[in-house]
């Protein structure tokens, strides 16, 4: 396997790199980011498509869709009625995640080739991309501008913090309201409207350009193709790495420089803490969520990270739904008496008891997060029930916003 | 056909009628929001789920049947 390194020195918003032949990245070497001579030039024309070509291809590559939840595309399409919107939802509200951000400054005219393959085969009305930051908005409008095919594609930014990013949320203030989970779970394919992550709609660009045998050259047979991670935290090449699926963690690990870990996080803020298994193969199926990959070494007290974030997913409850609101601060308050010495118990109660109690998947995810912390951390906590802490300080490895 | 009681989380107050009148099926937690059973309601209880759906103040309680 071959690191082929994209120029860091050209990327405007952290590196970005790859393990094999990127697709998605390609060309960032060369022009940085790629205007739509640049885009051509390396990706060919986008090749026309319709429904039934267009989720043909989509079953033939098993894709998933990747802002997290690896809801299978196809199906999602399929749901869609004829003369929907279609909604990039380009939020990224995970702080640690850049991939989307990333697609969307430097490579947006990827992005609105898949968005406008998908309009075309559910001849949508509309193509709205959401995006949460001026940059990005910025990329997309000048992209539009150089483009004859994007009429009916505008860019909202919309605002709000972890749970904005939740689909039905970017619906809701597309609508004008309130960037919160409704209460009631409606569908969106059943009003008409397609909502997919910014990187999915990038592979539908590439997949529509390799078509599904040349697309299965790469990854795994049930998840085919390559997948964008950001990785971060002790690890001395950061950014957003393109990868084919199925690559062992270890390889991602010692490509972007990671020393020794301590405990690895996969999948953001609602994933999973993991002890480093290097032969872990990184899939959807075992929980890569958005792809995030966040390391830990073993200069910081990784008790004392686990705590912070805790506290941080606390105070990102939209403070709707009771078990969130007052469960969260409860096992936020938990973590931080471990670090002190107590005993997991607690937490490990109220972990359960937010468990698939709201709206959206928030308490779920902050849950995961915690349980799968405390477990793999259990000598840490006998460490600090013996000794008060570790002696370490908590570094903020795992990045929370301020 | 299959009864189930849901709660919109974003509508609950935590009130506890729901607890109070099907309290076979209906616990509360420590901030006093409701834990439900996670079966089915049973057709026999079937008055008793309506009449809590009725009477919860938040209008937050509902018998999703399918």
């Amino acid at each position: 396997m071959t690191a082929a390194t994209l120029d860091p020195s050209t990327a405007p918003s952290g590196s970005t790199w790859a393990i094999g032949t990127p697709r998605l990245l390609a060309g960032l070497d060369r022009y940085g980011s790629l205007d739509h001579t640049a885009h051509i030039a390396t990706h060919g024309p986008l090749p026309p498509t319709d429904r039934a070509r267009l989720t043909a291809l989509l079953d033939a590559i098993a894709l998933v869709g990747r802002g997290g939840a690896g809801f299978p595309f196809a199906t999602k399409v399929r749901a869609t009625p004829d003369h929907g919107t279609v909604i990039v939802n380009g939020s990224e509200s995970e702080p640690a995640s850049l991939k989307d951000r990333t697609l969307l400054r430097r490579t947006p005219h990827l992005v609105l080739d898949g968005a406008i393959a998908v309009a075309a085969a559910t001849r949508a009305k509309r193509v709205t991309v959401a995006v949460h930051d001026d940059a990005a908005a910025a990329a997309v409008r000048r992209a539009i501008s150089e483009r004859r095919d994007c009429r009916r594609v505008r860019v909202e930014l919309v605002g709000g913090g972890f749970v904005a990013g939740e689909a039905r949320a970017v619906r809701r203030a597309l609508d004008g309201g309130w960037a919160v989970p409704p209460g009631r779970r409606v569908h969106l394919t059943q009003r008409g409207t397609l909502l997919s992550n910014v990187e999915t709609f990038a592979q539908v660009a590439v997949a529509l350009r390799l078509g599904p045998h040349r697309f299965r050259d790469t990854g795994t047979h049930a998840e085919p193709g390559t997948t964008l991670l950001t990785v971060g935290g002790a690890v001395a090449h950061s950014g957003v790495v393109e990868v084919p699926l199925g690559t062992p963690l270890g390889i991602v690990l010692s490509a972007a420089g990671a020393g020794i870990p301590q405990a690895v996080v996969i999948g953001g803020y609602h994933g999973t803490w993991l002890a480093p298994q290097l032969n872990a193969q990184l899939s959807h199926a075992a929980g890569l969520g958005a792809g995030v990959i966040s390391v830990l070494d073993g200069s910081t007290c990784a008790l004392g990270e686990l705590a912070r974030v805790t506290a941080w997913l606390a105070a990102q409850s939209a403070q709707q739904c009771g078990p969130c609101r007052f469960g969260l601060p409860a096992l936020a308050r938990d973590v931080a008496a471990i670090v002190r010495g107590a005993n997991p118990t607690a937490a490990l109660h109220h972990a359960r008891a937010v468990d698939g109690r709201g709206a959206c998947h928030h308490p779920d995810g902050a849950a995961r997060f915690v349980t799968s912390g405390l477990h793999v951390l259990r000598t840490e906590i006998e460490r600090h029930q013996a000794h008060g802490g570790c002696g370490r300080p908590t570094l903020g490895q795992l990045a929370v916003p301020a | 056909m299959q009864s189930n009681l849901e709660i919109d989380w974003t509508r609950c107050d935590g009130h506890g009628l729901c607890a109070e009148l099907l309290p076979a099926r209906i616990a509360r937690d420590e901030w006093g929001f409701p834990l439900l059973a996670p079966s089915a309601v049973p057709d026999d209880e079937l008055i008793d789920a309506r009449r809590a759906v009725a009477l919860c103040p938040a209008l937050a309680l509902r018998l999703e049947t399918r």
